[in-house]
């Protein structure tokens, strides 16, 4: 394979470290941001003693393969430290941080992991330029080192660190993309060179070469496959795969193509990625919550785009349910715990727009939480009003992005970023106009058993032909591929589930409701837990 | 052929090289090819819109647009969304891809009829694509019936009904749908379908209290 495409995404990314070729980033040109950077530079000269020892046990530990003491660095020391010194500042920079543990490469590409993620997160302004190039370039170099090697590299992290590295790579590809097109007028010109002579970085397939090649080095679909037929996953996995950090990376790296995927609109890789995955099952690779639920929420996404309500429905309040059981365990990570009511708010959101058009049992507790929260959204959007279902979808969806590079020339295009979502919304739109009418001649057919068409047609206020029409489409639309059996989450039988069917003999309607009998047995059940729960903490104290 | 084919796309279609443009010929050669022979595969018809939409530059209208056409033979799959979820804004207020997505707006909403007038109005469309009308007889033949159980009046039968939704083909062509459905035509100007009574019907869940949960309790209350 020749030519340019096969050289921007060969698998050596970019050589160790070595500058950014012809531009020199320290200066921008821009006096204030100059000041700005070496203010920010100068400062970081004086590393506060707790900083200190605390990245040396955390280098001393990754050295020794500590893994309990890495993950307590990881998700409490270096947290709680933050809070403290660096709420919304940067830590100190990689170079100041050398004098201390040395020139340890390993360690500090660890370390420049996690300050570029801070950087993101928590410090005011955003990343600049010069830092998102910076910590592609320190993935580049993760990356290297973990696939580039001749045999397994000697290193295990935490899984939370692992699903945080591949999400957090993504993150930083959407968000780079989103900077790239959004108001290119406010950058500055010498931004817009550096941007236009960059093309390769941040390349969309640089990122999917990179998850790819885990995947691959991993044997992680062979494994998935053994695993499910319960086989032992460590006889087909490989040399690489055998060892923890591989076999994770791989894992999270299907989850992040199933995000990747969704993200460019592309519902249906999005769920063949995951084709060996039995995600309906509990299994060894669902140990990570953040995980689960990212999971969940691109895979319930894909369904509802793709009219299976019926899974996306089940998917979501499955996921729901989950996050209800478990959410006072993440109380202690702010962090964490705030993602996750995020995720939480947007799949009610989803759960509720596919509920609208297809109306199903679910869950009791996920069913009252969504009356408790939602029961006006539902009602306008149930009454056809476009607006909320148009909200609804943008609160809810995924930030979409296009994977080209925005013509720079064009600088009156303002919401060139907007696009891929503007996309997504049509389609969304164009189906829900499609099945606008549905609703309302449910909430008819409800009331009856048996319904002359003529009748029928008189509510809606037209004729019975047209009638005919959108009964038709009533049940084309209902009429759901839906998930049965094996692990991939494509395949389907067609089945209409939802609460109302229907017939029609000559000229009548013949209706079949479902009814659903009050559930007395799972409040009691639910009532007798809490008391015992109430009990036991009471003597407790 | 067809087969050969197909496993020829699959292979190129592995991995990472599946984003390779070197590739977008065979795939475009492969799109008319499942015109032609009346085949279909979606998977790798998604790639080459993919294509498009990591290199602008290759985008081809034409074939976008026979690639929609063959995403409709698959209703009630929802192939056609899937694709247009890959395809820019903008390239779909082009005329012909316009067009496209107004008869499938016909066909999602179940309406027949006008879906026959626009592909009247435009028969240039199908150029290429054999067994496009039949595909779609196929599909409409699932929700028809629905209609033919209401239509007969006095001033037509459901046989004409059918005939006219069929995109008024022959009288005989519509016996040979209705044998093809698995239908029978009576006497009375009806067309039998099926006995629904077994089908669809009202549905009661009454609430099951598993033993699990009932010994959970149990051991509580102990």
């Amino acid at each position: 394979m020749s030519g340019t495409w096969a050289n921007e995404i060969e698998p050596e990314y970019v050589p160790y470290y070595s500058g950014y070729g012809d531009y020199d980033m320290s200066h921008t040109g821009d006096p204030r941001q100059d000041l700005e950077y070496e203010r920010q530079y100068a400062s970081s000269y004086i590393v506060p003693e707790v900083i200190k020892n605390f990245l040396l046990y955390f280098q001393k530990y990754i050295n020794q393969q500590d893994l309990p003491e890495i993950q307590n660095s990881y998700e409490n020391g270096f947290n709680k430290l933050t809070d403290r010194f660096f709420k919304t500042s940067a830590w100190p920079e990689a170079e100041s941080v050398i004098p201390i543990v040395g020139n340890d490469k390993r360690f500090l590409i660890l370390y420049k992991e996690l300050y570029y993620r801070h950087v993101y997160a928590r410090v005011s302004g955003g990343p600049t330029l010069q830092q998102r190039f910076d910590s592609y370039y320190n993935y580049c170099n993760l990356f290297n080192y973990i696939l580039n090697a001749e045999g397994p590299v000697p290193l295990e992290l935490p899984d939370q660190w692992l699903w945080d590295i591949i999400d957090e790579f993504i993150y930083q590809f959407q968000a780079f993309s989103i900077f790239r097109h959004k108001s290119i007028n406010k950058k500055t010109e010498n931004e817009i060179e550096v941007l236009r002579t960059n093309p390769k970085i941040w390349n969309v397939h640089s990122v999917l070469n990179v998850l790819h090649s885990l995947v691959e080095k991993s044997n992680i679909n062979k494994q998935l496959e053994v695993y499910t037929s319960g086989g032992d996953p460590d006889s087909v996995a490989g040399e690489f795969g055998r060892h923890s950090l591989y076999k994770m990376l791989g894992y999270f790296s299907l989850v992040g193509l199933l995000r990747l995927h969704s993200l460019l609109g592309d519902y249906y890789q999005a769920l063949k990625v995951l084709e060996n995955i039995d995600f309906n099952k509990k299994s060894l690779y669902s140990r990570v919550p953040a995980c689960q639920i990212t999971t969940f929420y691109y895979v319930g996404f894909a369904y509802m785009m793709m009219r299976r309500y019926q899974d996306a429905i089940r998917t979501l309040s499955n996921i729901l349910l989950y996050i209800q059981r478990t959410k006072t365990m993440f109380q202690s990570r702010a962090q964490l715990y705030d993602q996750i009511s995020k995720m939480n708010d947007k799949m009610y959101t989803l759960l509720s727009i596919c509920l609208v058009l297809y109306p199903m049992r679910i869950d009791e507790s996920v069913h009252s939480h969504l009356r408790e929260k939602y029961q006006d959204k539902m009602n306008r959007m149930q009454k056809g009003e476009m607006q909320e279902f148009e909200a609804s979808f943008a609160f809810a969806c995924p930030k979409f992005l296009s994977p080209v590079p925005p013509n720079y020339d064009l600088t009156g295009a303002q919401t060139q970023f907007k696009e891929p979502f503007q996309l997504q919304l049509l389609v969304f739109k164009d189906e829900v106009e499609q099945q606008i009418q549905i609703p309302t001649i449910r909430s008819y057919l409800k009331l009856y058993t048996t319904l002359p068409i003529s009748k029928l047609a008189a509510f809606m206020d037209m004729s019975d032909d047209e009638l005919c029409t959108h009964l038709m489409c009533f049940k084309h639309k209902m009429k759901n591929l839906v998930w049965s059996k094996g692990t991939s989450g494509l395949e389907g039988e067609f089945q209409s589930a939802s609460e109302v069917d229907f017939y029609i003999d000559k000229d009548m309607i013949h209706i079949a409701d479902t009814k659903v009998a009050r559930r007395y047995g799972d409040f009691f059940i639910r009532q007798f837990h809490k008391f015992d729960e109430i009990m036991r903490s009471l003597k407790a104290t | 052929m067809a087969e050969a084919m197909r496993a020829t796309v699959a292979s190129l279609l592995k991995g990472i090289d599946r984003y390779n443009p070197e590739n977008l010929p065979t795939l475009e050669r492969y799109v008319d090819m499942q015109a032609k022979d009346n085949t279909y595969d979606l998977e790798a018809n998604l790639a080459v819109l993919k294509l498009y939409q990591f290199n602008p530059s290759l985008y081809q209208t034409g074939v976008t647009a026979m690639i929609l056409l063959k995403a409709l033979t698959n209703l009630p799959h929802s192939d056609f969304i899937l694709c247009k979820c890959l395809i820019e804004t903008h390239r779909l207020t082009e005329e012909l891809v316009s067009k496209v997505l107004r008869l499938a707006h016909f066909l999602e909403t179940a309406n027949f009829q006008q879906f026959w007038v626009s592909l009247m109005d435009d028969p240039d469309l199908l150029i290429g694509i054999i067994g496009f009308e039949d595909s779609i007889r196929k599909f409409a033949g699932k929700y028809f019936c629905l209609y033919i159980a209401s239509t007969p009046t006095s001033k037509c039968s459901a046989k004409d009904k059918l005939r006219q939704l069929l995109g008024n083909i022959s009288d005989t062509q519509t016996s040979q749908w209705i044998s093809k459905y698995g239908w029978t035509e009576q006497l009375d100007g009806y067309v039998f379908i099926t006995s629904q009574d077994e089908n669809i019907k009202t549905k009661n869940i009454t609430e099951k209290i598993s033993f699990d949960s009932v010994a959970a309790i149990m051991a509580a209350g102990r």
